[in-house]
């Protein structure tokens, strides 16, 4: 047993690594953690180094991957990196999937067989509802590309984020549509608004820091943070208040300093929130 | 205007926050949170080098404001300054340590000259000559002999580090320094 399989065990840190891939996105929604946008840097990991990180993981006993940005699918060499990842450990990649042309669909067939699943942002039943946050044409997008990702025998997600699905029968309309694009109910998740990155600047969401936000070690090309909800960027600034190390590479660096920082972390209702 | 982002309470990274828990750290603290997992290990070495310890705090402050005045670290100097008078030396001491005046004509303790002698010779750059050594040691213990290397070394790095990143002194240094009539600092001799 290494000291993560003990912590991850214990339910002190979680066993899953994520990973910012990049922090650019064809999206700017209004909620993004990250500013994220056409125009912002990219701040990649690269391949390599998401390879790495995978086998690292594994090696020191994590449990799961997770890739997130900034749109990941803007990397041209995402699809086969996700591939290769998922020989080592399971992994769920977040993606906006407003970007899947017929060529893109085309090469997600590299994960046929293997264990990627797509976590797909829709927040509305309604097009006008779900773009007020995410953008024009997002939601249409969506729509079309999620039946043909299932349609490959890959795993989808659907996150909700919860300003337009707290609007009375908003959830309700939401499901069905999720289910009629062929994702079940639980493969639905609903989380709040972070108040962190853009939402901040715009108001929105709740307030978290350490005792709200469950521990699982994210990677950045910036550094190590306390979780994927951390690693963000406000004023264009990155936020180093849930920073753990800048050291990433040797992965056992963070991992240690974050089973440290666990066992003095107070008691918190992280679970609540469902900010998972 | 420092050179680098110095990282306050509300950015503080996780484990650069007990550094935070009593108020404001200071610039050098500030500036070591970039890099957290550096900050937790080099800032208690310096603290504790610095810091109470076997040798006597003013042999301690003899050296550091000695180096940091040969190093030209204007920061440490107008810290160390403060510092020094605070732990009883004398005006003439202190100019003489901040190379405004000549050591020889102020310190007439062998062993304080012994001690000076070698964290100039340490603080330059090339081998430590073996006069300097003998005449150390004829005054100081190994263990003292080892502290003091140490406490060079560490004042050094400080020096470096403050210069490199251009940290601001507190005002209230400055305010101090200026009611007890020095200059900030800080050139080399």
């Amino acid at each position: 047993m290494t000291a993560v399989v003990d912590a991850v065990a214990a339910g002190a840190i979680g066993d899953r690594v994520w990973l910012y891939s990049n922090y650019h996105c064809n999206l700017a929604c209004t909620y993004c953690l990250t500013e994220s946008a056409p125009g912002v840097a990219r701040r990649e990991l690269g391949a390599e180094r998401l390879l790495r990180a995978a086998e690292q993981a594994a090696g020191l006993g994590f449990g799961a991957l997770g890739v997130t940005g900034g749109e990941p699918f803007l990397l041209a060499y995402l699809p086969e990196t996700l591939a290769r990842m998922a020989d080592v450990l399971p992994v769920v990649a977040l993606t906006n999937a407003t970007y899947f042309s017929d060529e893109r669909l085309e090469r997600l067939s590299a994960f046929a067989g293997r264990p990627v699943s797509l976590q797909i942002s829709l927040d509305a039943a309604e097009p006008d509802r779900n773009d007020l946050f995410r953008g024009p044409e997002s939601f249409r997008r969506v729509v079309e590309a999620v039946p043909r990702i299932v349609a490959r025998g890959i795993r989808v997600r659907i996150a909700t984020t919860e300003p337009a699905a707290l609007e009375p029968g908003a959830m309700e309309r939401l499901c069905a549509l999720h289910r009629e694009l062929g994702v079940p109910d639980e493969d639905h998740v609903v989380r709040p608004v972070v108040r962190r990155g853009r939402a901040s600047t715009n108001h929105l969401g709740v307030p978290v820091g350490m005792a709200e936000l469950p521990p699982e070690l994210t990677i950045t090309a910036e550094g190590a943070f306390w979780s994927p909800f951390a690693a963000t960027v406000h004023g264009r600034r990155l936020d180093t208040d849930l920073l753990v190390t800048r050291t990433t590479d040797p992965l056992r660096i963070p991992a240690e300093a974050m089973i440290r920082l666990s066992e003095g972390r107070p008691a918190g209702d992280d679970a609540t929130l469902n900010i998972r | 205007m420092a050179r680098v982002e110095l990282i306050g309470a509300d950015q503080a990274p996780l484990l650069a926050r007990p550094f935070y828990a009593g108020g404001d750290p200071g610039v050098i603290a500030a500036a070591m949170a970039q890099v957290p997992e550096l900050m937790e290990v080099a800032l208690p070495f310096v603290g504790r080098t610095l810091g109470p310890t076997a040798v006597d705090a003013r042999t301690k402050e003899l050296v550091i404001l000695h180096v940091s005045a040969l190093l030209g670290c204007r920061y440490c100097v107008a810290a160390h300054t403060v510092v020094a008078i605070d732990t009883g030396l004398d005006r003439d001491e202190v100019r003489a340590l901040r190379c405004e005046a000549p050591l020889v004509d102020v310190f007439a303790d062998e062993r304080e000259r012994a001690v000076l002698a070698w964290a100039a010779a340490v603080a330059a750059t090339g081998p430590v000559g073996d006069d300097v050594a003998a005449a150390v040691r004829r005054w100081c213990t190994d263990a003292e002999v080892v502290e003091l290397t140490l406490l060079v070394t560490a004042t050094m790095l400080l020096n470096r580090f403050c210069t490199a990143l251009d940290l601001p002194s507190a005002p209230d240094t400055l305010a101090r320094l200026a009611r007890e009539g020095f200059a900030a600092g800080g050139s080399p001799p």
